[in-house]
């Protein structure tokens, strides 16, 4: 059984339906990456996976770790191991980078951390961010940058050390030393960490500085094609309309895209 | 947004800010002004304001004269409402008049001796440079560094002030103080006992604190607060009163009357915890700090719990030079009933002033924060600005913010602007997803929404006592927080 298991997915908003039938399979130590075009339901499966109050799962399951965590509360999921980078990290005024990621250590933990060892956890966090030291003192995302956000982000999964990290979009929006520098913390946690990582991504950008082994793309809430790396090439020579013509059915119907 | 060079027509005096309809004010004001007719909520507060002009020394009436004309006042007077715009109300109807009446202002007989638990528990254990402990209405703790004392510090009771330090007292007592405008502040100047002194010699610099403490311990005692505090020239030091109440069930009075002077370049951070418990306790007091010459005053109100309160609180730059920065945070929870009204008063200029409070409310509690700035005529270069951000945590409760701007002067600047928050959602959903469940995310972002001011208290002790108060405000309001939450 794989540690992410994903099973027939449907999710609904308010008002209509975005996954219908989504099956993936995520292990520890494994990069894969998720396209598709804008509104394919990439992102509803990225906070789905979390337990974002606002997508219904109507349909399926997800287990993590043999455990359904289908109904679980999302601070349940991060704790058994799963991580979000959000596509739009939030400002949280009044709380610095630090103090934050002390909190959400501490929250794992059945003692607190001892300071000496967050300290030298904080440190080697931020060398392979190449992030000033600074940085930790402000208060999380608030007044930050695009490309700071995304550093605090990769800062935070590295601290936080999950099983299994889901990307959103992490790579929109940044510049190329920006990207390259998330890009090398993923796969260096990846290489020493033995971290499992669904990329999530529109581009091919991304993926040229983390390589993954599997690949899926997303139309119209169903993943209608997966391989190896070979299929980023395709899609780059030629796009997601050539794709979305030859699975045909599967994306055909609903034009909300 | 900023308003430079307005002018206004300077407010309307007006002595009584009491209900319409009261007996006539007896007694002149201090200042002279005739009493007004006023109808009722037609006015902010701002428009009924004028500075607080002196009731004592600038027409030189002994204490016991001061003490004379108050009960006059007192005797004539109905206790006060506040209202404004036809929204809010502030009442004292519902306070026992028994706490009111002339016989109860008799020394305390219940008096216990001992400091009450209330503040051995609450006051952070820390070095400091005094303390004075006035329980009911006598001083029941008072110690001071003897480096201190011998360095001319002054730390006493008002009462042994004006028999050991007269010369000192007389000229600043009641300086800018009312005694008339209320019933209950001519309560407080007639029938005040105990009471805190706190003097400060020239060219000091003391690092720890000089801790005040009003402490009830019980129900059925009507307290009057009274503090003048002096700091010489060139002076620096830090105040921290302490508003406390063991949790009773019955009513309990405090009308507090505070003054605070800085002489030319003297600096001060004035702080304030309160925190009167569970109790019905009144609280109805006026609070003046006076800025002189190139003087410094930051100052920070924590208003965290009280069953009605009321604080009528002046900050006023009185020599060119002064600034200050005026900070308060405010948390309601229950049925409280907190009722702010804060001047940022330039008297002259060059001055500089910065106004910043933050207010949170649960339950069905109601707080209003009416900030005003007023500059005087010829208060040139006069540069300020207040604002005031609130956070609602549940459907019944209310948050009321009424800035106003009067100025006098053509060369200044002064503006406002303030927010009106709730819990967001998404920020919520963020830390969830770091492991953080949701009374934890709400925590910190309550938290994270004051933190910024507590920080600025520069006084770690008193930070984590603040902080550690507005945790169990917020587990206290918990289920109330989490379905207002998910209502939405």
């Amino acid at each position: 059984m794989a540690d992410l298991e994903i099973r027939d997915l449907h999710v609904r908003t308010e008002d209509r339906e975005i996954l219908r039938g989504v099956d993936l399979e995520i292990n520890r130590g494994e990069i894969h990456a998720l396209m598709g075009p804008n509104g394919s339901g990439k992102s509803t499966l990225a906070n789905t996976l979390l337990g974002h109050p606002s997508y219904e799962i109507t349909e399926g399951s997800i287990s993590f770790k043999g455990e359904d965590i289908t109904e679980a509360e999302p601070h349940e999921r991060a704790k058994a191991g799963l991580f979000l980078a959000f596509q739009y990290p939030v400002s949280i005024p009044g709380v610095s980078v630090a103090n934050f990621l002390r909190m959400a250590i501490n929250a794992k933990r059945e003692e607190p951390i001892q300071v000496k060892e967050f300290r030298n956890q904080l440190q080697h966090a931020v060398e392979l961010l190449d992030v000033d030291r600074s940085f930790t003192s402000r208060h999380l995302n608030d007044g930050f940058s695009g490309g700071e956000k995304k550093r605090a982000e990769i800062l935070q999964m590295a601290m936080l050390a999950p099983d299994i990290a889901i990307l959103d979009e992490t790579d929109s929006g940044l510049d190329i030393d920006a990207l390259r520098t998330v890009a090398e913390g993923v796969q260096r946690l990846h290489d020493e960490q033995g971290l499992g990582a669904l990329i999530i991504t529109h581009y091919q950008r991304i993926l040229h500085y983390v390589e993954p082994e599997f690949v899926h793309i997303l139309m119209d809430g169903r993943i209608v094609l997966e391989g190896g790396v070979e299929l980023v090439e395709r899609l780059e020579r030629e796009g997601y309309d050539q794709i979305r013509q030859e699975v045909g059915a599967g994306a055909a119907g609903d034009s909300s895209v | 947004m900023t308003r430079s060079a307005r002018r206004l027509a300077r407010a309307r005096p007006v002595t009584a800010v009491s209900e319409p309809g009261n007996a006539p004010v007896a007694a002149p004001s201090g200042n002279g002004a005739a009493p007004a007719k006023v109808k009722a909520g037609r006015h902010r507060e701002a428009t009924l304001y004028q500075a607080l002009a002196g009731a004592g020394a600038g027409d030189g009436r002994s204490l016991e004269q001061l003490r004379a004309d108050a009960r006059v006042a007192f005797q004539a007077l109905e206790p006060p409402v506040w209202r404004r715009s036809g929204f809010w109300t502030t009442s004292l109807q519902s306070l026992s008049p028994d706490l009111l009446s002339e016989q109860r202002q008799a020394p305390d007989a219940g008096a216990t001796a001992g400091v009450p638990e209330v503040v051995r528990r609450t006051l952070p254990d820390r070095p400091r440079a005094g303390r004075i402990v006035q329980s009911a209405d006598a001083v029941v703790q008072l110690d001071l560094d003897p480096a201190l004392a011998e360095q001319g510090v002054i730390l006493c009771s008002l009462e042994e002030a004006f028999r050991e330090h007269g010369e000192l007292v007389a000229p600043w007592y009641s300086r800018r103080l009312t005694i008339d405008r209320h019933k209950l502040e001519a309560a407080n100047a007639a029938f005040w006992r105990g009471g805190a002194f706190l003097y400060v010699p020239p060219g000091l610099v003391v690092e720890a604190p000089f801790e005040i403490v009003y402490a009830i311990d019980r129900p059925g005692v009507a307290q009057y607060g009274r503090t003048l505090v002096l700091g010489g020239a060139t002076s620096e030091f830090r105040v921290h009163e302490y508003d406390l109440a063991e949790d009773f069930d019955g009513q309990a009075l405090h009308a507090g009357a505070f003054e605070l002077y800085l002489q030319d370049g003297a600096r001060c951070r004035l702080a304030q915890f309160q925190d009167w418990g569970s109790g019905e306790v009144f609280d109805v007091s006026t609070r003046f700090v006076g800025v002189g010459r190139d003087a410094y005053c930051h100052w920070l109100p924590a208003l965290l719990g009280g069953h009605l309160v009321r604080q009528h609180l002046e900050l006023a730059v009185m020599e060119p030079g002064g600034d200050m920065a005026f900070r308060g945070l405010l948390f309601t929870e229950e049925q409280e009933h907190l009722d702010v009204f804060a001047v940022d008063l330039h008297e002259t200029g060059p001055s500089g002033g910065d106004v910043h409070w933050r207010g949170a409310a649960t339950g069905e509690s109601r707080a209003s924060f009416e900030g005003l700035i007023q500059i005087n005529p010829g208060a040139q270069q006069t540069h300020t600005y207040l604002q005031f951000h609130s956070m609602m945590l549940s459907p019944k409760a209310r948050i009321d913010a009424i800035p106003s701007v009067l100025v006098s002067a053509d060369d200044v600047s002064a503006s406002h602007g303030g927010t009106v928050g709730e819990l967001d959602e998404t920020a919520i959903f963020y830390m969830q997803s770091r492991g953080l469940d949701r009374p934890a995310a709400v925590r910190v972002i309550v938290e994270g929404f004051f933190e910024p001011l507590v920080a600025e208290l520069q006084d770690e002790a008193l930070e984590e006592l603040v902080r550690a108060k507005v945790a169990s405000k917020l587990a206290a309001a918990s289920e109330d927080i989490e379905a207002y939450a998910t209502s939405r």
